[in-house]
């Protein structure tokens, strides 16, 4: 065990960055359940972040020498989380009336504003942003102690979801949003929950990063954060929660491991160091491709089907709980072509 | 107060010359084409390259510069339609397969993102992300700066915004006499108003999108090098910011509306130069404010026309 | 859905691919080219190709070394916007390595400079630091070149018990991070008020003075500080002060405001890109009078970005080619041969880090043995040696307080000469 866990920790800060990727890449798919294309899950990071920040640093510092207690750090991420629940809901009120692309601006100019105030702002550091934000934990590897189980709960969390009539809601307003309504489905609250849920994690999430990566300021929140997440779960997979979590894993180890092999020899080094340098036209090649070729994401609920098909009656259960597929190229708030009212 | 009002003209014409290759792809296709900003900087380092000049310390190019060198007017010019030509290109790669399976306009909005983000890094993977500047002899032998006060209370703009204000009038007054006067003008408002009609009428639709690509696409080079004209080619990324604060302006002047657009862009710059003194850090966030209330208040932007939503 | 298999399958057989661990960089004696010593990047928004002056890394094929190299990190900006000052760093770690190691490195042993890329932001110089302490396993680490960076990364060098030198941290505050961090950069404290005075000697009729500072950077914010009060405490008027960022482009609000203030002084905090656009911006504008620029413009690379409109800008030095003593004489022409210029502050700070971390590390050899030492204890070692030493660098004599802080006499101001668009030199003044 001790073995392992010598040979682990060099790789503390890529695992613990993994997981946290995952998990925001499902915040920006919480929304997407329910059809919305939301941005908006880096500034609520960023908020989140803010917020353990300013109280880790100026409310309740610890004794110098000491370790955060772990108790504290909770605590601040369900202040954090309560919080972003908070600041979803103001904004998504106005903001869920729109539709499609102006949603997305929407959010996009959100975060835009959450950065700005976060640069001017004195509690927040102004521009310089909060340094020496207290530890925890002694290694960088002990964070998963905190980001594991919180993975594995909002996965656990999600694939539930995904079964209950919250959940089905959801896909019914992906799906089609006036057959939705006209079902009875109050389209507005749950879509408004989709998004809180949604917001409330991104901003636990920065909580837990804010001492992970112990200084915050408003670079921390970014459109292109948006686009990462974005790609994480376009070409992880944009139908369950299993894409994601694959995207967000893979896309931030692989470039990672890759270029570590490329120091190995295994690769030539050219072609590991373009595959670590390049890592962002890789991704925009893979973004733009993905949406032609896998407007879904490589993981599909079909292909989970296909996956268990072996496996007896239960798999003929999946089989028929899997949502038939979407027409090719329909995209989260699909009804087909020409839907672009405001 | 003069000088607010003249800055924010200038700040403005930036975002307006900027907004209008945005717009005009919109007009058309109904997307907003998140490539416009990577065409954009392309452009900007297109010109920078024909006008000889050398690159950095940093990226698989360096230290190299072409064997000749244009006069800026010329490598202007010639670098837009090259950038153009890139623009073509995207509309083949991430536009067109797309339109031909009827995808949902998010899933191209996405596609143009990717293709965005692939740009820009190649290029930064080429030239590295160092600022670059134009020979300073770019502009021959107009004096730097144009007073328009007086000695003792001075009110400069520089040359090379006034330039861009100029150029920003010029081409939004082609633009809107090409798209209202001429034919080809008008199979475009055909083709945007309903593609299959337009194509069962004759026109050639995918022939009116890939101008109408080149022509985005040149505009954008034309933007990005008299953009790195005045403030410099910061890095790669310089076209995504722009990018962002040119939705707002896109928006704001009714999304595909050409003189919109400028008006939009005027506007928000001026809007930017009067913000009071102690707020100047708080002037980023103008735009987004903007984008944000006309959203929720009047989405279809000042000259737009309001949507009907089909059922 | 065979695509998705398809891909899937892809995406396994890369992980497979990247399976072995990466083997630790110490190679056996001579030739030390490995590479781990490539540059390389690992900030999501700044992505480069490898550095071509990693080959200068190789030391000199020596008879007398021999013996495992020692790692020693270099942590600096080789992309992006603030490679514009890491640049010169690279230069002079490369030139100390290479000098070093000519004279025999650590009693025989060479020393093995690893250099990691910052890029221009914390992240960066967090991963790289991580980097550098976690798989190279350095003895120490020269950097980051932001103070901004500093304040991030640093704690993290400090907690993991690895010292630190900072090359060109120059604000409030380093030195307190930790026992771990130091410094080889003066304070701005102590040498910016150098320029201002050289700035009246040069316009005895200066009254008004004009500050713009970036807002978002650390140093900047510290440098203004020390700016606006060396100002008020000469007496002159201080206009209403101008904020940018360090990405910001167009500085029409922030150029106009100054010129309607009508000073005869403007005195600029930031960085390079930022600080010689501002510089050429004011000058296109009309601005006839004196330029101060911060440490942020203290390099040959802002050329590139004013031009010719650079001539006149003063900028306070902490390092002058002219200073008379054999290592500066030895380090000028070092550096003379490589590139066509007189070395600039930035490069001799960071050769001064290495230089200190070289003879520390012969002091606790001497004392105790390297060979005998773990690396923690090895670390702990080298960062008491390093705060007692004395050092004859080529910024002069210098050596460090109980804190961490430098100390320095010698101070110096040059002034900007362009020749024409792309050529110009730092001229000495004082």
């Amino acid at each position: 065990m001790e073995a392992l866990l010598g040979a682990l920790n060099p790789y503390g800060f890529l695992i613990v960055s993994c997981v946290l990727a995952a998990l925001l890449a499902l915040s920006l798919y919480l929304p997407l359940m329910a059809g919305q294309l939301s941005l908006a899950s880096p500034g609520f990071y960023a908020f989140g972040g803010y917020v353990a920040a300013v109280l880790s640093t100026r409310v309740f510092p610890p004794e110098s020498g000491e370790p955060f207690s772990v108790g504290l750090l909770l605590a601040e991420m369900a202040v954090a989380g309560l919080l972003s629940a908070l600041l979803a809901v103001l904004i998504g009120l106005p903001v869920l009336r729109l539709q499609g692309i102006y949603l997305a601006l929407a959010t996009i100019a959100f975060v835009e504003i959450l950065r700005v105030l976060s640069l001017n702002l004195a509690i927040t550091g102004g521009a310089v942003g909060i340094f020496g934000i207290p530890q925890p934990f002694g290694t960088q590897l002990s964070y998963l102690w905190v980001a594991g189980p919180l993975f594995v709960a909002t996965c656990a969390f999600v694939y539930r979801l995904e079964k209950v009539r919250v959940g089905r809601a959801f896909t019914a307003i992906r799906e089609d949003e006036l057959a939705a309504a006209s079902m009875g489905i109050v389209t507005t609250r749950s879509k408004l929950l989709a998004f809180t849920l949604g917001g409330s994690l991104a901003g636990i999430v920065g909580a837990l990063a804010a001492h992970f990566i112990n200084t915050w300021n408003a670079r921390q929140g970014t459109f292109d954060a948006s686009i990462l997440y974005l790609a994480f779960v376009l070409i992880g997979g944009s139908r369950t929660w299993l894409g994601p979590v694959v995207g967000g894993l893979v896309l931030t180890a692989v470039p990672e491991l890759l270029r570590g092999s490329a120091e190995v020899g295994a690769l030539p080094a050219w072609l590991g160091d373009f595959l670590q340098d390049g890592r962002l036209i890789i991704f925009g090649v893979l973004l733009a491709v993905g949406c032609v070729f896998f407007p879904q994401g490589l993981i599909t609920p079909e292909l989970l089907a296909r996956l268990s098909r072996g496996r007896g009656p239960r798999a003929e259960i999946a089989v028929e709980e899997a949502p038939p597929p979407a027409a090719v190229g329909s995209a989260p708030t699909g009804t087909g072509a020409g839907r672009d009212g405001p | 107060m003069f000088q607010n009002l003249l800055n924010g003209l200038a700040i403005g014409s930036v975002y307006a010359i900027f907004a209008l290759g945005y717009t005009l792809v919109f007009s058309i296709l109904r997307v907003i084409n998140f490539a416009h900003g990577a065409v954009f900087t392309v452009g900007a380092y297109l010109t920078y390259v024909l006008t000889g000049s050398s690159f950095g310390f940093n990226g698989l190019l360096r230290g190299q510069s072409l064997p000749f060198g244009l006069p800026f007017p010329v490598a202007l010019l010639l670098g837009a339609v090259l950038a153009g030509l890139v623009g073509v290109v995207i509309e083949r790669l991430a536009f067109a397969p797309l339109r031909r399976r009827g995808a949902d306009t998010l899933l191209t909005l996405v596609s143009s993102l990717g293709v965005a983000v692939a740009l820009v890094n190649i290029l930064q993977y080429l030239v590295g992300a160092e600022p670059y500047r134009y020979p300073s002899t770019a502009l021959g032998a107009l004096p730097t700066a144009i007073n328009f006060g007086s000695a003792a209370a001075p009110v400069p703009i520089r040359t090379v915004q006034i330039v861009i204000f100029a150029v920003s009038m010029v081409i939004v007054a082609l633009l809107t006499y090409f798209i209202r006067g001429t034919r080809t003008g008008k199979a475009l408002r055909a083709v945007s108003e309903d593609a299959t009609t337009a194509q069962l009428l004759g026109i050639d639709t995918d022939r009116l999108i890939l101008y109408s690509f080149f022509l985005s696409g040149f505009l954008g080079a034309v933007a990005g090098s008299l953009v790195g004209l005045s403030v410099s080619v910061a890095g790669p990324y310089f076209g995504l910011a722009f990018g962002l604060k040119g939705l707002a302006v896109i928006v704001l002047g009714g999304l595909g509306d050409i003189p919109g657009a400028v008006v939009a862009g005027l506007l928000i710059g001026l809007a930017e130069a009067f913000v009071p003194g102690q707020y100047v850090a708080y002037r980023d966030a103008v735009a987004f404010v903007v984008l944000f209330g006309v959203l929720l208040v009047r989405p279809q932007g000042l000259l737009g026309r309001a949507q009907v939503q089909k059922v | 859905m065979r695509r998705g298999t398809v891909g899937i399958c892809l995406l396994l057989a890369a992980l497979l691919a990247a399976c072995g661990a990466p083997s630790p960089t110490d190679s056996a004696a001579g030739g030390s080219e490995d590479a781990t010593e490539a540059a390389t990047s690992e900030e999501a928004t700044s992505e480069e190709a490898s550095e071509e002056g990693s080959d200068a890394g190789e030391s000199e094929s020596t008879a007398e070394l021999s013996g495992e190299p020692i790692p020693l990190g270099v942590a600096v900006a080789q992309t992006g916007n603030v490679a514009l000052l890491g640049q010169e760093q690279v230069i002079g770690a490369e030139i100390a390595e290479a000098f070093f190691n000519e004279r025999g490195g650590v009693n025989g042993r060479p020393i093995d400079v690893l250099l990691q890329d910052t890029a221009g932001d914390e992240a960066g110089a967090s991963n790289a630091f991580n980097t550098l302490i976690n798989q190279n396993e350095v003895v120490g680490i020269v950097g980051p070149t932001l103070s901004q960076q500093a304040f991030a990364a640093s704690p993290i060098a400090d907690r993991a018990g690895v010292p630190v030198l900072g090359p060109s941290n120059t604000a409030a505050g380093i030195p307190e991070i930790g026992d771990y961090v130091a410094r080889v950069s003066a304070p701005v404290s102590v040498v910016a008020p150098n320029a201002v005075e050289v700035a009246l000697e040069q316009d005895p009729e200066i009254e008004s003075v004009s500050v713009a500072f970036a807002q978002n950077d650390a140093f900047s914010t510290s440098e203004t500080g020390t700016f606006q009060e060396t100002v008020t405490e000469l007496g002159l008027t201080l206009n209403p002060v101008q904020t940018f960022q360090t990405t910001d482009t167009d500085f029409t609000s922030q150029a106009s405001t100054i010129i309607s203030q009508n000073p005869q002084l403007v005195i600029i905090s930031g960085l390079a890109a930022d600080g010689g656009n501002l510089v050429r911006q004011l000058r296109e504008l009309g601005y006839t009078g004196l330029i101060i620029g911060g440490n942020g413009l203290n390099t040959a690379n802002v050329f590139t970005v004013c031009g010719l409109l650079c001539d006149g800008v003063i900028i306070a030095q902490a390092y002058s080619p002219e200073l008379d003593s054999d290592i500066n004489a030895e380090f000028v022409e070092a550096y003379t041969a490589g590139q066509d210029r007189n070395p600039p502050q930035f490069s001799a700070q960071a050769f001064a880090g290495v230089q200190v971390f070289v003879e520390a590390l012969i002091a606790v050899d001497d004392e105790q043995g390297l060979d005998s030492l773990e690396l923690p204890a090895l670390r702990t070692a080298l960062n008491e040696a390093i705060l007692a030493g004395e050092y004859d660098t080529p910024l002069g004599q210098i050596s460090f307080t109980e804190e961490g802080e430098v100390n320095q006499e010698q101070f110096y101001v040059a002034q900007i000469e362009m020749e024409d668009e792309q050529t110009g030199s730092f001229t000495f003044v004082r």
